[in-house]
């Protein structure tokens, strides 16, 4: 068959660029030492470990996850209930709610810098109305990785919004009617009926919001470089330091088969948590 | 009435948070110094298209614009072209075959861009090709192949399978059923996976960031230089974003239905 060699070729490059990654990462290659490098086993391995500033940087992007995966989808469902009835310019609204998903994220992250703007951003000016001192949204250890994760949760919750409203129009509105002629009360039939319809969608978005919080990378270098004092830097963030700044180039891909490695066990206890009977396939 | 009121000032609030950002870097763009640092913010201003003209001067952003839109493009047809022969093998397969493959195609979307940007990396410095055009066509077609495959899959599908049938029963070949019933059959669906693929590939950063030379710089990467002069440059910045992210939301709003299964690879028919 004619597409046969296309299938063949993307299988083997991707295989072979698989085994070439692992091969790399039980080396000790350099770009700082060309050409010097030998087979140190899993010596990369063991070196993660006891590498604190990678196991700190595996528990921001553990946190980072958690919080922007689970903000957006309970912040986006509740728009989506509070937006669920018929009103002129639906469709506009709708619209407008790509805004977001579709902005460059690198000027995505330039904006929110500007809000953040400690002397003359936004996001302290809203703050003084409010009768409140200033913030230090960027530069403070303690606050950095929050502020990152507003712009987040701005960019992201309105395609939350966009996916469930679209399972929700397909869902059939019979259960919901049933359920009110039985006499069940609104938020009965929300939390007892709609949800439980929604939820196939809720879960595939869960997911996906998961896999690109896990790499999320654009925000954190326009808007933090992992500073200050690497409160901010993720996993995905410090492999690419040591990469790029550094050179390792063994060490860096170690990092990033364990930020690998580390998604996929995230992904498969989350898909057990989310289609807990015999799942249907996302 | 009490209720009414209450849902329409929530969502001016909802529309105001979603859109407030866009208004705002746009609004600065069109501002002179003075009003762009301005505390209180100034909310009536007079434009100025000074910033345009500024960004509009430099050489370094007029040649990342070329150097995005070459890029985006050719990167995106050459991965559907590849994608759609790709989807239609895939699709004319038995299920169990078809179940793997797409197994296999979802996970090179979970695998972070940095397990093989490195290798690549790598490569390019040895081949010296780490400022050449086709280092980035290549990558980024080849980032793109697996969405589109999983995309086109999705449009593919919705195709009768008696006109395939009937096709063969006519005796034509495998390729020129792709060619002139699948094809022509998902042409909106693969016009929408093109401009999806210059949406993803024209607002991608990592991948420009670390392969990418003085003379192949994109947009997004070519616009963090305003970041390191002396301070930061807003109005230049914001001038740059503006031109930066128009063609993309223009482009967005035309295949606005398809966004959002193209995001979950049609796993939800937006």
């Amino acid at each position: 068959m004619f597409y046969q060699p296309i299938v063949m070729v993307l299988s083997i490059t991707s295989l072979v660029l698989t085994l070439y990654v692992v091969w790399l990462s039980l080396r000790d290659l350099s770009l700082m030492r060309a050409g010097r490098d030998t087979f140190v086993g899993l010596d990369n391995y063991i070196r993660f470990f006891a590498d604190p500033r990678g196991l700190w940087a595996l528990w921001r992007t553990v946190l980072f996850t958690v919080l922007a995966t689970s903000i957006e989808v309970v912040l986006g469902l509740a728009i989506v209930l509070f937006l669920d009835r018929n009103f002129a310019l639906k469709r506009i609204v709708r619209t407008l709610l790509l805004v977001p998903i579709i902005m460059t994220p690198v000027v995505v992250g330039l904006t929110w810098r500007f809000i953040f703007d400690p002397a003359s951003g936004m996001a302290n000016y809203l703050l003084s109305r409010l009768g409140i001192g200033a913030m230090d949204w960027l530069g403070s250890p303690q606050v950095a990785l929050f502020s990152v994760l507003i712009a987040d949760v701005w960019q992201w919750t309105p395609f939350v919004i966009l996916l469930s409203m679209a399972a929700l129009d397909s869902a059939p509105s019979d259960p919901l009617d049933a359920a009110r002629v039985d006499g069940a009360r609104e938020w009965q039939v929300t939390w007892y009926v709609l949800l439980p319809m929604l939820r196939r969608a809720i879960a595939i978005v869960a997911l996906i919001r998961a896999i690109d919080s896990i790499k999320a990378f654009d925000l954190f270098y326009i808007m933090t470089r992992g500073g200050p004092a690497l409160s901010t830097e993720t996993l995905n963030f410090y492999g690419y330091v040591v990469a790029f700044t550094n050179f390792e180039i063994s060490y860096a891909i170690t990092v990033a088969l364990i930020l690998t490695i580390f998604t996929n066990v995230a992904l498969l206890a989350m898909y057990g948590v989310l289609f807990p009977r015999k799942g249907e396939r996302t | 009435m009490i209720r009414r009121l209450f849902f329409y000032v929530g969502l001016v609030v909802l529309l105001a948070a979603v859109l407030f950002p866009l208004y705002w870097v746009v609004a600065t763009s069109f501002k002179l110094p003075g009003d762009a640092f301005a505390i209180p913010p100034v909310w009536l201003f007079e434009p100025t298209l000074d910033n345009f003209r500024t960004i509009l001067a430099n050489k370094t952003f007029l040649r990342a614009f070329a150097n995005s839109f070459v890029i985006s493009l050719s990167a995106s047809a050459l991965a559907v072209a590849i994608g759609a022969i790709a989807a239609y093998g895939i699709t004319q397969q038995d299920a169990e075959k078809r179940r793997g493959q797409e197994k296999f195609i979802l996970s090179l979307r979970i695998a972070p861009a940095l397990v093989f940007v490195i290798p690549v990396y790598y490569f390019a410095v040895r081949l010296g090709a780490l400022n050449q055009h086709w280092l980035l066509i290549a990558v980024y077609a080849f980032i793109n192949v697996p969405f589109a495959i999983s995309l086109l899959i999705t449009f593919f599908d919705d195709i009768p399978r008696e006109l395939r049938d009937a096709a063969r029963v006519d005796g034509a070949r495998e390729f020129s059923i792709f060619w002139r019933i699948y094809l022509p059959a998902a042409r909106g669906g693969v016009v929408a996976t093109l401009i999806l693929c210059v949406l993803f590939t024209w607002n991608e950063f990592f991948v420009a960031l670390t392969l990418s030379g003085r003379n192949t710089q994109t947009l997004p990467v070519s616009i963090t230089s305003f970041l390191t002069f002396q301070g930061i440059q807003w109005g230049a910045l914001t001038a740059a974003a503006t031109l930066i992210m128009l063609p993309m939301l223009v482009l967005g709003m035309l295949v606005q239905g398809q966004i959002v299964r193209g995001m979950t690879l049609g796993s939800v028919k937006g």
